[in-house]
């Protein structure tokens, strides 16, 4: 019998574009622009058009219904409940952001390609956040990264970007067949590529793990190997080593996509992988049961946040010093998603999923706002490289500079802004895990460390700080003209001091996004 | 007139006194490009605030001394604000509606705990006074920078505001998060205010070290802070709950954000704890040897001794990461690194804030946060550590204060000396050490603040403070020597002005039976001899500035010479000396408001006190072999007497010095 020959099935394969109306959308805007390329298109024109795409696919969001209650999450590809709506509207409003900051990036002849990718690599992160089976997962991800090949290329034709293109395509490419080879043991460990079936099966698999302390191996080798492929996608260390020079040398605008929007993707994939954000909850296949891969994560979190630091301070180089704060970053929502996938909370406390989501947009917003400011002042008249060139912002650019400032004492995670929050949410999961596992205190120590570590990444975000209001400026003061990437920027920041001062009702989003699985 | 000053006005009032500086700070920054407007429009809208600040305080400190933290004559045993804006009304918990931030599910029942950090600040004995200190230094601040700021005037009062605001929050803050909120929130003012306006070469450094070692601190406190709330949830049954040990059973209830709950939690999951043990034991006793149910019953004992040490494991913890922030911002003596720079470059007003009120920040979050959230450990390792590195700081920071050349730099060290035995006093952990401290905040508010403001003059008049430069300004400045004085005799303890007062109960605080004679004697020797170093270089100071020949630097390009006191300086130093004088003289008004909040405080420790000896003396008879007498623990579940008040501890400690350790003796009812 072929799946075919199933009709409930493939009932659920035909209803199932009514849960994505909106990615359609963009997708058939981005080949509208496509189709316009070819003919001439100016560079505002691109703009409205992708502006509009991503709007209009906003609207259907909003306004179509989608059909919850007749999807069955065994059955369906794609699967609207968990974190999925919530994952559309970050894609969505990071594609209306990354929009306005491609103006600096499309002064070439190739706008409405740039755009069209764009929208594309937004539908693709979207669809991570809903896809049902390993098929659409890997799909949804290859979305995603190959628009950011052209995307990187497209703008800069110099060495350095040709450079940067190359090394992402290259180690993405290994990455997905790393992925791609972990979700194979998965299929072959559960006989289905549905994601529901496949977690369900791992963690109904678990009774006969306390029988035998070794978790069955081949589960373990395919978590391990996802990990590794998905810790390309967030820049975990070891898999980190492509960032710093991919981000030197790439255009502004795809840099501030590339620190974004691979981690939400990754994150998402990782924790619908690992058995969390989704409504009907398969159960947790990686409890602190057994510690092969909580300890695997752990460590990794641990050295993707101190290396990251570490390297951070060395850096003169703005981009590089945002890779390696990314990196950083990357490390404490990881957190997350080690609290999340193996240390459910007993009650109603904070979770690690919620903190997870809430980490992300902060950190979208925070990272998003700093890039938006760099893009603003380089032109072609001046480069904005190195930390020394932001010296005297305050004075110069008095706007950006609060901007700036705003977005990294965020990143410092001083309260009233969205890091702090986003901090302490993170904090308050890890710190509520159980003692009595067999993870032990490991967890209460993984939020020393993160305090340490927040600590130290202090020192180079006050550095930029320093430069920017307590040193004279180099170079007399230019008049500042208003463009596209400063109203990025200062919706950015903006944002970030809201989350900060009131975030209760982007808590409770997140809260509705990642229904707490209990423990087995 | 009842009407008006009736908490339902007060609570806006108090709201007003926190958010007016942020919109003072909005006015200057827009409206004050020219900096002789700007510091007009600074010293009028501090003026405003000290105004609006004694309309609320007045009203409070008769409201609290009325009550007195007592219900009936009895004390409470936590802490009761007033004027707390969103107060849910019943006037019974003081708590506020206005959550800001839900961890988990809202509890609907009404006047419940929520696990929710909450905008919750009000009065309360021990902070009404910091709260006055913060605006009249601020008046202060700005009255001593007239002539300083001539670049960019408007930012600089307008930080100064901000400032304002960040700490005025923070000792208002009745709520963790919050109070950690309004603490880091200081950094930024202070990190602009140093960086920006700093009067040495290395001000850009000086405040990246104050901000990132202050930043560095209060991240270790954050997670102590967490940790805290986590371990602490409210007891399900309540806290006045009369069945204990059985909380223990029923699981982990509303987690909550709120001091006066986590004060109440933390005592009482000790008790839990404590009583779970003690039955357990008692019923291993009493279960026939050699059978079953015996070895059933010592399996239970050892879970819940189990049980016990790893609660007291993680609070131990806890402590040392909770008091990691506070000791930064005191600072105690290894961790003063950051000051000397920070005071150094800062702009003479700026110093001035950083000591007077900053350095409270920390104090009053050892008072408020640590001490009462962490009372077993601090009743068993507080004097042991922090009240060494306390002792050792006097002495230390007192030598260093003689060593300057620059007047800035001696009073900054002396700041450090004097907060030392601030700390000292503060873990004696008695009630004559708490009010003392509590005093000793405001009092060396004052002082401080008063000495920086002098620093402040002669930076305006000389651009220099370096005491080789500087000599004879008697002769030149007569008002200024005189204020000089007044304010460097109160530093030093001159009975009659306002450091006698609070240093005595300091020191008196150390003579307590429990703690062991060599070590309070010990500690009180090194404090007195830290008060008899501080006569020594301040005198030392004022004989080289102001007595002997004039030595002064010379004047610039035919300006004329500096004159003395100003209208509006005499203003600010008559305030300053007047109140020196007055709270030496009769301090009883502001004892007397503090009591009851002290006794609050003085109450959770003697209780914990009480049970790190009974543990002890269990451990003992372990050791000796002897079957623990048990006694059945008894702890009024609600109120105490006011005799734990001031009038000293509410009963003999077990355990004192020299005897066998003995049963422990109920807490008099």
């Amino acid at each position: 019998m072929t799946p075919l020959s199933n009709q409930a099935f493939v009932d659920h394969l035909t209803a199932s574009v009514q849960f994505v109306l909106p990615e359609v959308a963009l997708v058939g805007v981005a080949c509208l622009l496509f189709l316009v390329a070819a003919l001439r298109c100016s560079r505002p024109l691109a703009m409205v058009v992708a502006l509009l795409g991503v709007v209009g696919a906003g609207v259907i969001a909003a306004l179509v219904p989608e059909p919850v209650g007749r999807f069955e999450p065994s059955l369906a590809p794609i699967d609207p409940t968990g974190a999925a709506s919530f994952v559309r509207w970050l894609a969505l409003v990071a594609a209306a952001v990354y929009v306005l900051l491609g103006w600096a990036d499309t002064r070439t002849d190739t706008p409405a390609e740039y755009h069209a990718c764009l929208l594309v690599a937004a539908a693709g992160v979207s669809l991570v956040g809903r896809a049902n089976d390993l098929v659409s997962l890997f799909l949804a991800l290859e979305m995603l990264s190959i628009p950011t090949y052209v995307l990187l290329y497209l703008p800069s034709r110099t060495r350095a970007g040709q450079e940067s293109a190359m090394k992402y395509f290259l180690l993405s490419v290994l990455s997905s067949a790393v992925l791609l080879f972990g979700f194979s043991y998965l299929y072959g460990l559960a006989g289905s590529t549905n994601l529901h079936v496949v977690v369900s099966s791992l963690a109904a698999a678990a009774p006969h793990k306390d029988l035998d302390p070794a978790v069955s191996p081949l589960a373990a080798v395919a978590m391990v190997l996802v990990i590794a492929g998905l810790g390309f996608r967030v820049a975990a260390v070891p898999f980190h080593f492509y960032a710093p020079d991919v981000y030197e040398g790439g255009p502004t605008g795809v840099v501030a996509q590339l620190a974004f929007l691979p981690k939400v993707a990754g994150f998402v994939a990782l924790a619908r992988l690992l058995g969390v954000m989704s409504a009907h909850g398969g159960g947790l296949p990686y409890d602190t049961a057994h510690t092969l891969i909580p300890l695997t994560l752990w460590v990794v979190a641990v050295v993707t946040m101190s290396f990251g630091n570490l390297l951070a301070l060395l850096q003169d180089n703005l981009k590089r010093l945002f890779a390696y704060s990314g990196i950083a970053h990357g490390g404490y929502m990881l957190i997350g998603v080690l609290v999340a996938c193996t240390a459910p909370p007993a009650s109603a406390d904070q979770s690690g999923s919620d903190a997870l989501l809430f980490y992300l947009l902060a950190y979208g917003l925070m990272t998003v706002g700093a890039f938006a400011v760099l893009a603003h002042l380089s032109g072609p008249d001046r480069h904005v490289e190195t930390v020394d060139d932001l010296a005297g912002l305050g004075k110069t650019n008095p706007l950006a500079a609060a901007a700036l400032a705003v977005c990294l004492f965020s990143l410092i995670g001083l309260p009233l802004t969205a890091g702090f929050v986003g901090k302490l949410q993170l904090f308050l999961a890890a710190f509520q895990v159980p003692t009595d596992t067999k993870m032990k205190s490991l967890f209460q120590v993984l939020t020393v460390i993160a305090v340490v570590n927040a600590a130290v990444s202090a020192v180079y975000y006050l550095r930029i700080l320093g430069v920017l209001y307590l040193r004279a400026p180099f170079k007399p003061a230019q008049p500042t003209r208003t463009s596209p990437q400063l109203v990025a920027a200062v919706a950015c920041a903006a944002a970030t001091l809201v989350l900060g001062v009131y975030p209760q009702p982007f808590a409770e989003q997140t809260r509705k996004a990642a229904p707490v699985v209990a423990a087995r | 007139m009842d009407d008006l000053f009736s908490p339902n006005v007060m609570r806006w009032v108090l709201l007003a006194v926190l958010a007016a500086p942020l919109a003072f700070a909005a006015v200057l920054a827009v409206g004050g490009g020219n900096a002789r407007v700007a510091r007009r429009l600074a010293g009028l809208l501090a003026a405003l605030h000290l105004g609006l600040t004694a309309c609320v305080v007045t009203p409070a400190a008769v409201m609290i001394a009325e009550y007195g933290g007592m219900n009936d004559g009895q004390a409470y045993k936590h802490f009761r604000p007033v004027f707390v804006p969103g107060d849910t009304g019943d006037g019974q918990e003081h708590r506020t509606a206005w959550s800001l931030f839900f961890v988990g599910k809202p509890n609907p029942a009404p006047n419940a705990p929520q696990p929710a950090v909450q905008f919750y600040i009000g009065l309360d004995g021990i902070n009404v006074w910091l709260v006055a200190l913060t605006s009249l230094m601020t008046y202060i601040a700005v009255a001593v920078s007239w002539g300083f700021a001539q670049e960019r005037a408007g930012a600089y009062y307008a930080w100064l505001f901000v400032l304002q605001s960040a700490v005025t929050g923070a000792f208002l803050s009745f709520d963790v998060i919050l109070f950690y909120v309004f603490f880091e929130l200081t950094l930024i003012p202070a990190f602009f205010l140093i960086g920006g306006w700093g009067v040495g070469g290395g001000k850009r450094d000086a405040a990246r070290k104050f901000f990132l070692y202050t930043l560095f601190g209060s991240l270790l406190s954050l997670v102590g802070l967490v940790g805290i709330v986590l371990t602490n949830p409210t007891p399900p049954g309540g806290w006045m709950n009369k069945t204990r040990g059985q909380a223990l059973k029923q699981g982990r209830g509303t987690i909550s954000f709120n001091v006066s709950d986590l004060m109440r939690s933390a005592a009482r999951w000790s008790d839990e704890h404590d009583s779970a043990v003690a039955e357990a034991s008692f019923k291993a006793e009493q279960t026939p040897k050699d059978t079953g149910r015996r070895e059933q019953a010592e399996k239970e004992l050892a879970d819940a001794t189990a049980a016990r040490t790893g609660y007291k494991t993680t609070q131990f913890w806890l402590f040392f990461l909770l008091v990691a922030g506070f000791v930064v911002k005191v600072p105690l003596v290894p961790f003063h690194t950051w000051l000397p720079a920070a005071y150094a470059e800062a702009p003479p007003a700026v110093t001035l804030l950083l000591s007077a009120l900053l350095a409270k920040l920390g104090t009053l979050g050892l008072l408020r946060i640590v001490i009462p959230l962490c009372p077993h450990m601090a009743a068993e390792y507080g004097l042991a550590v922090f009240g060494t590195l306390g002792a050792v700081g006097v002495v230390y920071a007192a030598f260093c204060a003689y060593a300057q050349k620059d007047v800035k730099m001696m009073a900054a060290y002396s700041s450090v000396s004097h907060l030392g035995l601030l700390a000292l006093g503060l873990f004696a952990l008695n009630p004559e050490g708490l009010t003392g401290a509590v005093l000793h905040m405001v009092n060396h508010g004052l002082t401080a603040g008063g000495l920086f403001a002098v620093v402040a003059i002669l930076y305006d008049r000389y651009r220099t403070t370096d005491m080789t430069h500087l000599g004879g300004l008697m002769a030149r400045h007569p008002a200024l020597a005189f204020f000089t004085v007044v304010i460097c005799l109160a530093g030093v303890g001159l009975p009659g002005l306002n450091n006698f007062v609070s240093e005595m109960m300091l020191i008196g605080a150390l003579f307590t039976p429990w703690n062991t004679a060599a070590m309070g004697y010990g500690l009180a020797v090194a404090a007195a001899a830290g008060i008899f170093l501080s006569a020594w270089y301040t005198f030392t100071m004022l004989r080289s500035v102001f007595f002997g020949p004039v030595r002064t630097p010379a004047l610039v390009d035919g300006t004329a010479a500096p004159a003395d006191l100003t209208g509006r300086e005499v203003i600010v130093f008559g305030l300053i000396a007047t109140l020196c004088l007055a709270l030496g003289l009769y301090p009883q008004p502001v004892l007397a408001v503090m009591k009851g909040d002290v006794a609050v405080v003085a109450y959770t420790l003697q209780s914990a006190r009480e049970s790190v000896n009974r543990e002890l003396a269990e451990a003992e008879n372990r050791v000796s072999g002897t079957t623990p007498t048990q006694q059945p623990i008894s702890m009024n579940p609600t109120l105490i007497p006011a005799g734990a008040g001031r009038g000293g501890p509410g009963g003999p400690p077990a355990g004192g010095p020299g005897g066998p350790p003995r049963p422990p003796q109920q807490p008099p009812r």
